[in-house]
């Protein structure tokens, strides 16, 4: 006769300590990452004074960062706003809507799509590169020469970076708001014979300059996270090549996850209180 | 019967007494540290006296590379103290502001073990960093600076200066590193293996640099390493690190002859002794 035992039964009281005791470690752990890479934050804020000793690295980041993820963004954000279109469209069709599609696509893209396409874009791209860049580094003892030589790696190597990636992220995001409305336009008139005029003051009656500024923001601070996460973790690096890769994959995970928790928190307090006091 | 505990080794080696007409640069005294519960170091006694070279031997993971960044300023010892008796000043390592730690680095040269050069820049960049980020001299004085350092490391700097440490070989690029520890002309140089995984030919020559330095510029250096060929070479005195305590300190002819069980097996390289037994009961821990 066989019994069949429940998963209660199964775990027995120390499985049950254990699995609390092993979940509440984890947390703690990230509670501790977040904190330090907070740390590194501040610490980037009071070196800013000394921006403009670093304003060659930092134009040089932007070049790696920023122009090299151009061609990328504008692709992706072109095909997703003919995407979108392809599929509210055929909805918009049956009430006969269609000269409305301005408005779902502009609102979404300059709201949403803009600033998450070039976030996720940039930390795929960008961060992981950082992070693998300043762990080769931290491994090498690149890292502590420039301490011994009394060089602050925050001045040196984290500030540039931070600032070329929140400098970089609005205007990669502006050209992402455009080239993607410009791909649901183009759907709109060919598939579904709304004019581009008419898309165009479509999108312009539902977009206002709080909604431009706001993606804009929500940009630069995406920016400021994956920037700090990348440089942390790089910096953080320890066990050789393996922990480069360890590092990578963490910036990326923990990014695209910050960003994400980021832009609900933002888009809440955009939506839910500056708006009404704006409109 | 050669073996002996722990309390006799120490006891056969006491501190060596720092002869009356020479002073040291930097007293290391009772430092202990711990990562965790794994005691690394376990009460060091050392003194490093201005002018010499001295070599500290030990084993893998004998906490040689956690001893020398402690005189980096790296690390900060669990307990007891580092002083650092500059002509000028004295400065206490383990308990320095970070003023007085900047202070204590502007004077100090490191040699890292993989020379720690920035892959993105060029070696006229690499040694010129310090010149231009922490002393801001204009491009001319670092490029002068940079060439001078270069010719005392023997390197041609018109053919290299503009290039990337990974066009250069590896012995290059340690001679690059040396030239970046020596280009603002320290008062200590601290090498962290300076010849581990060089071919023998590369290893003389940095070992004929590191001698040659040190009569031109006269000054303080310490070197851990366990390439016992090479601090024979190179040592004015040499020390030996064993499980978390200099057990044996001396002149290097006195060394050589030193009495202590672990260092004789070191120096004859067998395989029967102290070491290989700490070894198998799982590294000198
Ligand atoms: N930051 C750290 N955290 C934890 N353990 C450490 C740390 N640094 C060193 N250790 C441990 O301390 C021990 C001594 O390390 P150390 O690097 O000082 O040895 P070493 O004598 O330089 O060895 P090697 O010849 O292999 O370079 C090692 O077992 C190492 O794992
Ligand atoms: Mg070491």
């Amino acid at each position: 006769m066989s019994r069949k035992t429940t998963l209660f039964e199964r775990m027995d009281h120390s499985t049950g300590v254990k699995a609390v005791e092993s979940v509440g470690r984890a947390a703690m752990e990230r509670a501790s990452l977040g904190g330090r890479a907070l740390l590194l934050f501040i610490d980037t804020i009071y070196q800013l004074p000394k921006t403009a000793r670093s304003l060659p690295q930092i134009f040089r980041q932007i070049e790696i960062c920023g122009i090299g993820s151009l061609f990328v963004l504008a692709l992706i954000a072109f095909l997703t706003g003919m995407i979108m279109a392809l599929q509210t469209g055929s909805e918009l069709l049956k009430f006969g809507a269609q000269n409305n599609l301005g408005a779902i696509i502009g609102a979404t893209f300059v709201r949403e799509f803009g600033p998450m396409w070039a976030a996720i874009i940039m930390l795929a791209r960008v961060g992981a590169a950082m992070a693998a860049e300043l762990g080769t580094m931290a491994v090498n003892e690149e890292v502590d020469a420039l301490r011994v030589m009394n060089i602050n790696p925050v001045r040196f190597l984290v500030l540039p970076r931070m600032l070329a990636l929140i400098v970089s992220m609005p205007l990669l995001t502006v050209i992402a708001d455009y080239v993607g409305m410009f791909g649901g336009a183009l759907v709109a008139s060919y598939v579904y014979g709304s004019p581009f005029d008419q898309f165009l003051d479509s999108a312009r009656g539902i977009l206002g300059n709080l909604d431009f500024y706001s993606g804009l923001a929500k940009s630069m601070v995406f920016g400021a996270i994956i920037a700090t996460i990348a440089c942390d973790r790089g910096l953080h690096t320890t066990d050789g090549a393996e922990g480069v890769g360890r590092s990578t994959n963490q910036t990326v995970v923990a990014s695209v996850i910050c960003v994400l928790i980021a832009n609900l928190m933002m888009t809440g307090f955009v939506q839910q209180i500056l708006k009404p006091v704006f409109e | 019967m050669n073996q002996m505990t722990r309390d006799q080794m120490e006891a056969a080696a006491p501190l060596a007494a720092v002869p009356a007409d020479q002073k040291s640069l930097i007293e290391i005294r009772d430092l202990y540290k711990s990562f965790g519960r794994r005691h690394i170091l376990r009460g060091i006694n050392l003194d490093v006296i201005r002018g010499e070279t001295l070599v500290i031997l030990g084993g893998s993971g004998s906490g040689k590379t956690t001893l020398l960044r402690h005189l980096m300023g790296m690390l900060r010892p669990d307990e007891g103290s580092i002083a650092v008796h500059f002509a000028d000043s004295t400065m206490r390592l383990d308990r320095a502001s970070h003023a007085e730690l900047d202070a204590y680095r502007d004077r100090l040269g490191v040699i890292f073990q993989g020379a720690a050069l920035l892959n993105s820049m060029t070696v006229l960049e690499n040694v010129g960093l310090p010149l231009v980020e922490v002393r801001r001299l204009p491009p001319q004085v670092v490029y002068e600076k940079v060439i001078v350092a270069l010719q005392k490391v023997y390197l041609p700097a018109g053919e290299i200066l503009h290039l990337k440490p990974a066009a250069l070989s590896g012995g290059m690029r340690k001679r690059v590193g040396i030239a970046r520890a020596i280009v603002q002309e320290p008062e200590l140089i601290l090498y962290d293996e300076p010849t581990t995984g060089l071919d023998p030919v590369t290893v003389s020559g940095v070992n004929e640099l590191t001698l040659d330095l040190q009569k031109r510029l006269g000054v303080t250096s310490v070197v851990i390493t366990h390439d016992i060929h090479a601090a024979f070479i190179i040592a004015d005195r040499i020390a030996m690190l064993y499980k978390g305590r200099i057990i044996a300190i001396g002149p290097k002819d006195e060394f050589r002859a030193h009495p202590n069980p672990v260092v004789q097996q070191l120096l004859t390289g067998s395989t029967q002794g102290p070491l290989t037994e700490a070894f198998l009961q799982g590294q000198a821990t």
